[in-house]
C-alpha cells in the first residue's frame, strides 16, 4: 500500500518537489512511530526472543543446574546427539506431526462445513457463533478435566452409553490407540470451532457477482464449492491451519491433565517430553533441546504448508 | 522468502537481524552466568538460635490445619521466632519445579522446605539442599525409624529429616469377607482368588482397585510386588538395571493377571490413588491398595459409602514367602534451602520438628504416621490410634531406588513400560525389555 500511495503523486501535481516532501514526512513520521513502539517492542522481545535465545544457548551447551544457578559450560552438540539416540523423542517426535496433521486435517474440514453452514444461516447466525465459540474459549485444562469425566474407566459417561448399547466397558484411556483417539476428539471439539469461525468471516468477504455468475451458468453446488469458494478461501484457510498447526504443535495441557503422557507413552508430546526432561529430571540441556526441536520443526512445517500453498496459488494465477 | 544475495538493502538488514540474534545470544549468556551467587555461609549455626523469622514451603497435608496446628506449637515452644508458612502446590512434580526454579535462582526463601522422600539425591546431587549431617549430630538420625534417614541420604550426607511416613496398606471390606466367609488375604494369589470369588458371587463389582497409571505411583506399587517376589531395579550402585530378573517377571506378570483376571478392573490402568480410592469408598471393590490417608478417608461419611466396614491390613506376598509382603515408603521430609540466611533457625524448627511435642500432633491429632520410632510405637499400643498406624509398625518396608540423582528417568522407564504390559499393549516380556534398556540410559544420565 506504502508504494501506491508514494507513487499517487506523480501522475497528479510536480512531481519532485512534493515527493521529497512526502518522503521527509513519511521518514519522520516512520521514525516517531519508532520511537513510540521501541518501549513495546523491547518488551515482547524480552518475552519472547529472549527464552526462546536463553532456550537455544541451554540446548547447546553443557548445562549443570546447582543451588547457585545454570552454569553454562562449553559449547556442544551433545544434547543433540541425545535426542537423536532416544526413542523416546523419536516417539514423541512422530506422535506429535501424526496429531498436528491429523487433528488439523479434521478441524480444517469440519470447521469448512460449519462455516459453509452458518453463512446460509439468514437466522440466529449471531447466538450460532456464540454457541460455537464456548468450547474455544473453555480453558484447556478445565476441558480436559471435563473429558476426564466423559472418559472415564469405570463410571464414565461415554462408558455408560456404549455399555447401554452392548458395547462392553471399553477404557478409552486405557491402551495406546483408543487414548490418542479420545485426545483427538477433545482437540478437535474445542478448536475446530475456531476454524470455523475464521472461514466464516472469509466466506462473508467473498465477491458475490462470481456466485451470481456460477448460478447463472448453471453450476451446481458442489463444484461452485470446489471451483469458486474453495479457491478463493485459500488465504483464509491458510490462516486457519497456520495457526493450528502452531497451536497443536505445542501440545501440552491436554496430555498433562488427560493422560499424563500415557498409556506407556503414548501421548507423550514434545512439549510433555520437554516439561518432564527440564522439570522432573532436572537436566536442562537435553529437555532444551527437545523444545528446541520442537520450534524448529513447526517452523520447518509452516514453511513447507507456506510453500505448497503459495505454488499452488501461483499455478492458478497462471491458468 | 528467498534471500537476493545481490542486493545490498536486504544485505544490511540480514546483518542487523544477525547482530540482534548475536545480542540476544549474548545477553542470554550472561545473564546464565550473573545466575551465579553466592552460596549460604557455611559457618556453623549458633547453638542457641532461638529469636528470628522463618519461612517454611509446604503443601497441604492430607487434612486441612496440621500445618498451622504445627507453626503454632512450635511458636509456643519458641515464642520469639515467627514462621511464615508458603503453600505449596499439591501436585509434586510442579511442588518441585518451582523450589528448583527458586533456589537454583539464587532465592534466600523458603528457608525450610517440605519435600518428597525421594528428592534426597536429586537435591543433593544439584545442591539445592543443605547435607544436615553436617550440622546435626549423627545421634539425632538414631531416633528415626529404621529406612528412613538411609532413604535421605546421598553420598554419605543426610540431606532431609524425615516429618512424617506413609507407606501401601491393603484396605479390605470386613461385610464382604464376613459374608463369603473369607480370610484376610496373605498371599497375592489368595488376594486374585478372593477378588473373584467375591466378584462372582455378586457382592461387589470390582476385586481389587490399585494405582496402575502411567506415574509414579505406579512405580511404588511395581516395588511391592518386585520385593515380594525378591528383586530389586538396580545393583547397589545404581550402575546397572535388573528389570528382566525372574523376579521382575514374576511381579508384573502377576500384576497383568489381575487386570486379565477380571480380579481388578480394566480401568485400574488408568488409576491414580484418587480414583481407586473413589471406587473402593463408592463401595464398589472389595480389596484396595492405597496409602495412610486413604483411611481417614474412608471413615468420613460424606465422602464414604463403607465407613464402618473397613478393615486394614499389611499387604499380602508372593505364595512361599513370609507374610506380611512389603510396603513402599512415602512421606514427605524436611529441607533446608542453600540461600538460607537463617541456618540455625531452620535447624532449630527442623529440631522441634522431630521433637516428640511434633511427632504426637501429626499421629495422634491428624493419623500421619510418626518417623519417630519411640513416638511410633507408643501410638501403636494405644487403643485409640487408627489402625493404619497400628499396623505400620509390623509391615515391611521396600524404598523406591531414589539413591541416584537420575531417579525420576528411572521411576519413567518403570511406571511407562509396566502400564504398556498392564494394559496388554505389549507383552510383559517385551515391556521388561524396554524397562531395562531405558532404565540403563537413565542411570546413565539419558533422557
Amino acid at each position: 500500500m506504502a508504494v501506491v500511495a508514494n507513487e499517487l503523486p506523480k501522475v497528479r501535481r510536480s512531481p519532485t518537489n512534493t515527493k521529497i516532501k512526502r518522503d521527509t514526512h513519511s521518514k519522520r513520521l516512520a521514525r516517531i512511530g519508532w520511537a513510540f513502539s521501541t518501549p513495546a517492542l523491547l518488551f515482547v522481545a524480552l518475552v519472547t526472543i529472549f527464552p526462546i535465545g536463553f532456550s537455544l544457548a541451554l540446548s547447546l551447551s553443557n548445562v549443570s543446574v546447582t543451588g547457585n544457578g545454570f552454569s553454562l559450560q562449553g559449547f556442544t552438540f551433545s544434547n543433540y546427539y541425545e535426542l537423536l539416540n532416544s526413542s523416546t523423542w523419536r516417539y514423541a517426535m512422530e506422535f506429535t506431526v501424526f496429531y498436528t496433521i491429523a487433528t488439523v486435517l479434521v478441524e480444517l474440514i469440519l470447521g469448512t462445513a460449519i462455516a459453509l453452514i452458518l453463512e446460509r444461516l439468514t437466522k440466529g447466525r449471531g447466538p450460532m457463533m456464540a454457541l460455537l465459540l464456548l468450547p474455544w474459549s473453555m480453558i484447556t485444562v478445565i476441558s480436559a478435566e471435563l473429558w476426564q469425566y466423559i472418559y472415564e474407566g469405570t463410571y464414565g459417561v461415554l462408558q455408560s452409553m456404549f455399555s447401554a448399547v452392548g458395547l462392553g466397558s471399553p477404557v478409552f484411556l486405557g491402551s495406546p490407540t483408543p487414548a490418542v483417539v479420545s485426545m483427538m476428539v477433545a482437540d478437535i471439539w474445542k478448536t475446530t470451532p475456531f476454524v470455523a469461525v475464521i472461514v466464516v468471516a472469509g466466506l462473508v468477504m467473498l465477491p458475490s457477482e462470481v456466485f451470481e455468475a456460477a448460478a447463472v451458468d448453471g453450476a451446481s453446488s458442489w463444484t461452485t464449492f470446489w471451483r469458486i469458494t474453495f479457491p478463493l478461501l485459500r488465504p483464509t484457510i491458510a490462516i486457519a491451519v497456520l495457526f493450528r498447526i502452531l497451536q497443536a504443535f505445542g501440545l501440552f495441557d491436554l496430555p498433562f491433565v488427560l493422560t499424563g503422557g500415557g498409556p506407556g507413552t503414548s501421548t507423550t508430546s514434545l512439549a510433555l517430553l520437554s516439561y518432564k526432561v527440564m522439570f522432573q529430571n532436572i537436566d536442562y540441556g537435553p529437555g532444551a533441546a527437545v523444545a528446541v526441536s520442537a520450534t524448529l520443526l513447526v517452523i520447518v512445517g509452516s514453511l513447507l504448508f507456506l510453500r505448497v500453498f503459495k505454488a499452488q496459488v501461483g499455478k492458478e494465477e497462471l491458468q | 522468502m528467498k534471500i537476493n544475495s545481490n542486493n545490498p538493502e536486504k544485505k544490511g538488514r540480514n546483518k542487523k537481524c544477525g547482530e540482534i540474534v548475536l545480542t540476544f545470544a549474548s545477553l542470554a549468556l550472561v545473564l546464565a552466568a550473573c545466575g551465579s551467587s553466592s552460596t549460604a555461609s557455611s559457618n556453623p549455626p549458633s547453638a542457641s538460635a532461638t529469636s528470628g523469622n522463618l519461612t517454611w514451603w509446604a503443601s497441604p497435608i492430607a487434612q486441612v490445619g496440621i500445618r498451622a496446628d504445627l507453626i503454632s506449637n512450635f511458636e509456643k515452644a519458641y515464642p520469639k521466632i515467627h514462621v511464615t508458612l508458603q503453600s505449596a502446590p499439591t501436585n509434586t512434580d510442579t511442588n518441585r519445579s518451582q523450589l528448583v526454579t527458586e533456589i537454583s535462582g539464587g532465592s534466600t526463601s523458603p528457608d525450610v522446605f517440605m519435600g518428597d522422600v525421594i528428592w534426597p539425591a536429586q537435591f543433593g546431587a544439584h545442591g539445592l539442599a543443605v547435607p544436615l549431617s553436617k550440622y546435626l549430630p549423627s545421634s539425632y538420625f538414631t531416633k528415626f525409624a529404621p529406612g528412613l534417614v538411609s532413604g535421605a541420604t546421598y553420598n554419605g550426607q543426610v540431606y532431609g529429616s524425615p516429618l512424617f511416613e506413609d507407606q501401601g496398606f491393603l484396605y479390605y471390606r470386613k461385610d464382604l469377607l464376613a459374608k463369603a466367609n473369607l480370610p484376610v488375604p496373605t498371599t497375592w494369589s489368595q488376594l486374585e482368588s478372593e477378588s473373584l470369588t467375591l466378584e462372582h458371587d455378586g457382592l461387589v463389582q470390582y476385586g481389587y482397585v490399585w494405582e496402575g497409571a502411567s506415574y509414579e505411583g505406579l512405580t511404588c506399587n511395581f516395588m511391592e510386588y518386585l520385593a515380594s517376589a525378591g528383586g530389586t531395579v538396580t545393583n547397589s550402585t545404581y550402575t546397572k538395571a535388573n528389570l528382566t530378573s525372574p523376579s521382575a517377571v514374576k511381579a508384573v506378570t502377576f500384576m497383568r493377571s489381575l487386570v486379565t483376571s477380571g480380579a481388578s478392573p480394566a480401568a485400574v490402568t488408568t488409576f491414580q490413588e484418587p480414583q481407586a480410592m473413589a471406587v473402593f469408598d463408592s463401595g464398589n471393590a472389595a480389596f484396595l491398595r492405597n496409602w495412610d490417608y486413604a483411611w481417614s478417608n474412608s471413615q468420613t461419611p460424606a465422602d464414604s459409602k463403607v465407613v464402618g466396614e473397613v478393615g486394614v491390613a499389611p499387604l499380602p506376598t508372593f505364595t512361599g514367602n513370609s507374610y506380611p509382603g512389603y510396603s513402599n515408603i512415602g512421606g514427605w521430609n524436611l529441607y533446608i534451602n542453600p540461600h538460607s540466611k537463617n541456618l540455625a533457625i531452620d535447624l532449630t524448627f527442623i529440631k522441634w520438628m522431630s521433637s516428640t511435642a511434633a511427632q504426637d500432633i501429626l499421629g495422634k491429632t491428624y493419623s500421619e504416621i510418626p518417623t519417630v520410632e519411640s513416638v511410633r510405637l507408643a501410638l501403636a499400643s494405644l487403643s485409640s490410634t487408627p489402625p493404619p498406624l497400628k499396623i505400620a509398625a509390623q509391615t515391611k518396608l521396600v524404598p523406591r531406588p531414589a539413591g541416584t540423582p537420575n531417579y525420576p528417568a528411572l521411576s519413567s522407564a518403570i511406571y511407562s513400560n509396566v502400564n504398556s504390559a498392564l494394559s496388554g499393549s505389549t507383552s510383559v516380556n517385551a515391556a521388561l525389555a524396554s524397562a531395562q534398556s531405558k532404565a540403563a540410559t537413565a542411570l546413565a544420565g539419558g533422557i
